[in-house]
């Protein structure tokens, strides 16, 4: 019964914990959505996608990875990529990048939520990821992004 | 669709959030608590003195107890609020959610999160090894940093 108990009390914590962290992160990111904030940040944001070896027209998708996260952020990563033609070379940069390094809102406010230390998280993540993005970006050789075709040919698609 | 200026837009667009926040809590809700769940019945069974046992030598690396590695394993395979889900049924000191929160922030959730990495063109293997590789090393650091 103790047990029950205590894991009735523990459920309706991570309840409110959740909540408290997700609600108020969903309004941010709709507003930042409907005021189209990322296409306004991505003249700012060029120099970055620069440092880190890509072109500037990844920009856009890598700060909706970076903002929104992979899962939420697929179909615009996508759609961005299409728009902008991005070669395979700075597709894989990207996704480079965005696989250590993306929701950085999110992932680190919800281990915050459990005590975690989420300067260490955020710091540590955007280290590891522009480390191994500049790496790869200067000594990886350009046989390394020749283009593989898809047997199903819906490589791109939504 | 009136122009992005207003009240009204302002209104509409906080409106819109709420309701995504509610649906994405629920979602999130869902996945957390029945982990947490089973996490904690299995604490009152052997069960998880087995896995302790199995994978205490394994997770030592990292500086964390054995049991740790059901939190890695469903937060690579689920998402991360499985993981806390399991996190918070398990007994853990600070620095330890610590070193788990970092492992899991460069790799979770491989499956759904690869899928994109193949509509990229990008490999989805590599791109799991490349993760898996950096929550390793990062775990590894901590672990070091930890005992010493």
């Amino acid at each position: 019964m103790d047990l029950a108990l205590k894991i009735a009390l523990g459920a309706m914590r991570s309840v409110k914990n959740l909540a408290v962290v997700v609600i108020p992160l969903m309004i941010l990111m709709q507003l930042a959505r409907d005021y189209r904030l990322m296409e306004r940040l991505l003249g700012a944001f060029s120099p970055v996608s620069r440092a880190l070896g890509m072109s500037k027209r990844a920009s856009l998708p890598l700060l909706v990875g970076l903002a929104f996260g992979l899962a939420y952020g697929a179909g615009v990563i996508i759609q961005a990529s299409e728009e902008e033609g991005l070669s395979l070379r700075d597709r894989f940069l990207v996704i480079l990048f965005l696989v250590g390094c993306h929701a950085v809102v999110e992932d680190t406010l919800v281990f915050v939520a459990v005590g975690a230390n989420g300067w260490l998280l955020i710091t540590a993540r955007i280290l590891a990821a522009s480390a191994i993005t500049v790496l790869c970006a200067r000594f990886l050789p350009r046989s390394a992004f020749r283009v593989k075709v898809d047997p199903h040919g819906d490589r791109c698609g939504g | 669709m009136s122009g992005s200026g207003g009240l009204e837009f302002l209104l509409e667009s906080i409106q819109r959030g709420v309701r995504l926040g509610l649906r994405t809590t629920w979602t999130l809700v869902k996945i957390s608590v029945p982990v947490y769940v089973v996490v904690s019945l299995l604490g009152a069974t052997p069960a998880l003195g087995w896995v302790a046992r199995l994978f205490g030598p394994l997770m030592g690396i990292f500086g964390l107890p054995g049991e740790a590695a059901m939190v890695l394993v469903v937060g690579n395979a689920i998402n991360l609020y499985a993981a806390i889900g399991a996190m918070k049924a398990l007994d853990l000191t600070g620095y330890q959610v610590t070193t788990l929160a970092l492992m899991l922030s460069f790799s979770h959730n491989l499956f759904v999160e690869g899928a994109l990495c193949r509509k990229m063109g990008v490999s989805f293997w590599l791109m799991a090894a490349i993760r898996l590789g950096m929550a390793s090393a990062a775990g590894l650091l901590m672990g070091t940093l930890g005992g010493a």
